[in-house]
């Protein structure tokens, strides 16, 4: 059995209710969805069990109604496991996850900065990567917000 | 948090030791740093954004002007994960020109970093001999992809040039002058004295810290930590050569210019490889304009580290999310550890050390009215409408390189 | 009349000022091809000089004027008068007396001093690091400066420079005596021009100019012949002090053999530039206090010990 195919197998042992959503796509890739009130555990189990000591980025996405978040981890290995989660547009509540990655603030204030999240939990400082007298509620990286005289040249 | 006795410095966003603009604001009593407040985000150009208004194709030129020396790193794992979703096989011919392509950056990156860590510490003859050497490497990259930085070697699904015969002895030359040079580097970076003394006990980062804090590539690798991508989730052609993973336990900076010192070397031993075992055949496959919806997790080892491009498409012929996670935005969250209790003297050789490449890192120009107390963030059409009206009050018109602009302008 | 001439052109004012910017030119020729570079042309100093000149001479709003203005002519002034005691074309300076070997390394002080207070009355946070730098490194040469330009006097029983030269010129080998001094004078003179690899001061990739940050236009001008002319009569208070030989082959023949010795001692700043990295300030006085001065203390000891046996 290969690495990542153990690994799956072990974390839908731990918790039955992922078992359709994690998949082994190819050597060193694993894509799992976890529902937002597991996520802390998963993510405990994936870091201290599984050894995913590395948090590489955060992905936001805009899914339309949820605002969904890739965590993507690492072992000192090479394994990766890419975990996705959601939460409602309306309320995007995330609790940060720097008490495991301290590298995470960057990536989390990114989120609240491109995508409106409202990460909970982060310490002062300075807001990431816009300006400071950016406009409030304008997310670039929502889906509705289009850039002013945006008409892309076609290609060939 | 400001003590009696304490100011605060500003350097950035511009300064003389910093090649891009960030802001780090710096507590000083006398010349010891109390702390170092890091403001990012002055290289950010919307190219997540802009990446999801165009086609696959668009991005990966896009993707390739993310940065300047990095910029082959940055469409290999962009195409890379795009070939993942569309399920493509790569000839082998393209895997190798790519890793060739790879391999050449790093040889190049390097020798940069080099030459800006002498002139940080005052050493100008280093950056002067280091440089005269980048140009072997240059001259290399010129004649195989007709640039020196920004090669545009990536298609999706393989490579747009080959390389000739020819072109692959003049590179084994140059191989073998770069080699003969970074001997001599190593010799003298392991006993001048005064190199020594200046980068030794600076900008250190303990093995816990710096898995902890995740610190990546050379920097991370000069205080232990075994990752590289190439050997922990080899991609292109790197399955295929044989190098070594260059560690060093100094932790501190000596130890990350003697990992790149050493990665210099191994860098011509791959190369040499890749070039004499390349196989004959095409180098591409033709990529469908429509990639099927699916998602992908790239990484690559780039010169400064691990880079991580996400892509996420959904059935069109363009992407539906791209994310792009440059090496440095890891490393300059372990520069503040860096730089507690150091002197100010440190500080540029420590921001050096990690090789920030902010226009990696940061991807809005938000320009501030001299004119206006109100600050504004202005358009990219305003800009280059103000820059064609001020050269046309001074006798130069490019309306009609701009026509297209201006029609748009007009409407 | 003829001392109006002498402080204005030669030796004075205008002579220094030729000669110490064509040893600048030298300085940076010999630094860039040592770098395989090319290097300015023999006009580069004089053109840079005029251009600056011409420039616009900004002050920063909070600067103390007068400070800020007077500093650059402070130090220029400075250096110039230490060459009057200098011998240059023989062993006789054009004034001398006893003592004015003190008189000289004071002098010689002064441009520093400028230095720090032009900086300081800067008020720009970069200029006041590097006026606290330069200070700092005065602190580290001072000491071994002044004690090994002092050894070669005790032996020589002589506190006049010119008398010094006379000497040593009767007893040309016992130069030789104070070849440790003449090491240790040459690193404390890199320190004292603020060279390589003691320009920590300066550091442009760390505060951007320091002492220098915000000046510009003519009293930037000033400082930085200030700074030429400095090179010049340190060179020419280091080779009349331990390289004196030759001197009394009459005039011609003396100054020429000043100005060769100048460029000897302009090449190896040169070479010290190109050849080291930069110290941090802690290092200099790391390096000045534990190293230099022992070595300038068992100089002076070794000329008290000679000068006991010689009588």
């Amino acid at each position: 059995m290969t690495n990542e195919e153990t690994v799956q197998q072990q974390l839908t042992a731990a918790f039955p209710f992922l078992a359709s959503a994690v998949r082994a796509v190819r050597a060193r890739r694993i894509f799992a969805d976890v529902e937002y009130p597991h996520f802390k555990e998963v993510l405990e189990y994936l870091i201290r069990e599984q050894k995913f000591v590395n948090l590489c980025t955060m992905t936001g996405l805009d899914e339309g109604a949820t605002l969904g978040v890739i965590y993507h981890l690492a072992t000192m290995e090479g394994m990766t496991v890419n975990l996705h989660t959601h939460v409602p547009k309306e309320n995007p509540l995330l609790q940060s996850v720097m008490a495991y990655f301290p590298s995470a603030e960057a990536y989390e204030r990114e989120l609240k900065d491109l995508l409106g999240f409202n990460v909970q939990g982060l310490p002062e400082g300075n807001r990431y990567p816009l300006t400071d007298d950016w406009p409030d509620n304008e997310f670039p990286l929502r889906k509705d917000w289009k850039p002013k005289w945006a008409s892309p040249e076609e290609g060939k | 948090m400001a003590q009696s006795n304490s100011f605060k410095i500003p350097i950035g966003p511009q300064h003389p030791a910093l090649k891009e603009p960030e802001s780090f604001s710096v507590a000083l009593r006398g010349e010891k740093i109390l702390g170092v407040d890091i403001r990012l985000g002055y290289n950010h150009r919307g190219i997540e954004k802009a990446c999801e208004e165009r086609t696959f194709l668009q991005d990966v030129y896009l993707i390739e002007r993310v940065c300047g020396i990095c910029s082959h790193s940055h469409s290999t794992c962009f195409v890379q994960a795009v070939e993942e979703i569309a399920n493509l096989d790569v000839p082998k011919r393209g895997l190798y020109i790519r890793t060739l392509f790879a391999e050449l950056e790093r040889v190049h990156s390097h020798l940069l970093w080099l030459g800006v860590a002498g002139h940080e510490i005052g050493f100008d003859t280093l950056l002067m001999y280091t440089w005269k050497d980048r140009e072997v490497v240059m001259d290399i990259l010129a004649m195989l992809s007709g640039n020196r930085v920004n090669y545009g070697m990536n298609t999706i699904g393989g490579v747009r040039r080959d390389i000739s015969p020819e072109q692959i002895q003049e590179v084994l030359k140059g191989m073998d002058i770069l080699e003969e040079k970074t001997k001599y580097y190593i010799e003298v970076a392991s006993q001048e004295a005064t190199i020594i003394n200046r980068l030794s006990g600076v900008g250190v980062v303990s093995k816990e810290d710096a898995i902890r804090l995740g610190a990546v590539g050379p920097t991370a690798r000069a205080s232990g930590v075994d990752r590289d991508m190439r050997r922990d989730d080899p991609y292109a052609a790197y399955p295929d050569v044989q190098f070594d993973v260059i560690l060093d336990d100094h932790n501190d900076v000596y130890g990350r210019t003697v990992v790149r010192l050493k990665e210099l070397m191994e860098s011509y031993k791959i190369i040499r490889q890749l070039l004499k075992k390349i196989p004959d055949g095409p180098i591409a496959i033709k990529a469908p304009r429509k990639i099927p919806a699916g998602e992908a997790f790239s990484r690559y080892e780039a010169p400064r580290g691990e880079d991580v491009h996400y892509v996420k498409s959904n059935g069109t012929e363009k992407p539906e999310r791209v994310k792009v996670r440059a090496p440095t935005l890891a490393n300059v969250q372990v520069v503040k550890h860096m730089l507690k209790d150091r002197y100010l003297a440190d500080m540029p050789i420590v921001i050096a050390a990690i090789d920030p490449c902010f226009s990696c890192t940061d991807r809005s120009i938000a320009l501030h009215r001299h004119d206006s107390r109100k600050r504004d963030v202005v358009i990219w059409e305003t800009v280059r409408l103000a820059g064609i009206e001020w050269y046309k009050k001074n006798g130069i018109d490019f309306t009609a390189l701009n026509k297209r602009f201006m029609a748009r302008l007009q409407k | 009349m003829a001392a109006l001439l002498n402080m204005l052109v030669f030796p004075g004012f205008l002579f220094l000022s030729v000669f110490g910017m064509y040893c600048s030119f030298l300085e940076r020729k010999l630094y860039a091809r040592l770098q395989s570079r090319i290097g300015p042309p023999w006009f580069q100093p004089y053109a840079d000089f005029v251009k600056l000149v011409a420039k616009e001479n900004i002050m920063p709003e909070d600067a103390n004027p007068v400070m800020f203005s007077l500093m650059p002519v402070f130090a220029l002034t400075a250096v110039t008068t230490a060459v009057l005691y200098i011998p240059i074309w023989g062993t006789q300076a054009l004034f001398s007396f006893t003592g004015d070997i003190i008189v000289v390394l004071y002098l010689l002080t002064l441009p520093t001093v400028a230095f720090f207070i032009g900086g300081w009355y800067s008020t720009s946070l970069y200029a006041r690091i590097g006026a606290v730098r330069t200070l700092g490194q005065l602190f580290a040469y001072e000491v071994p400066l002044f004690m090994s330009v002092l050894a070669p006097a005790i032996l020589a029983e002589s506190w006049s420079l010119s008398g010094i030269s006379l000497y040593y010129s009767q007893h040309p080998w016992y130069c030789l005596f104070n070849a440790i001094g003449f090491v240790i004078s040459l690193v404390a003179m890199l320190a004292k021009l603020e060279k390589a690899p003691f320009d920590i001061p300066e550091a442009e990739t760390e505060i951007g100019g320091g002492c220098f940050t915000e000046y510009s236009g003519r009293l930037l001008a000033f400082f930085k012949l200030a700074l030429m002319i400095e090179m010049v009569v340190g060179g020419a208070l280091l080779s009349s002090v331990f390289l004196p030989f030759g001197l009394a082959s009459g005039p011609v023949v003396g100054f020429i053999l000043f100005l060769v010795k100048s460029v000897i001692v302009v090449g190896l700043f040169a070479v010290a530039h190109a050849l080291l990295a930069r110290l941090r300030i802690d290092q200099i006085l790391d390096f000045c206090w534990k190293l230099m001065i022992p070595a300038a203390l068992v100089q002076v000891v070794v000329n008290l010990i000679i000068k006991m046996v010689i009588r």
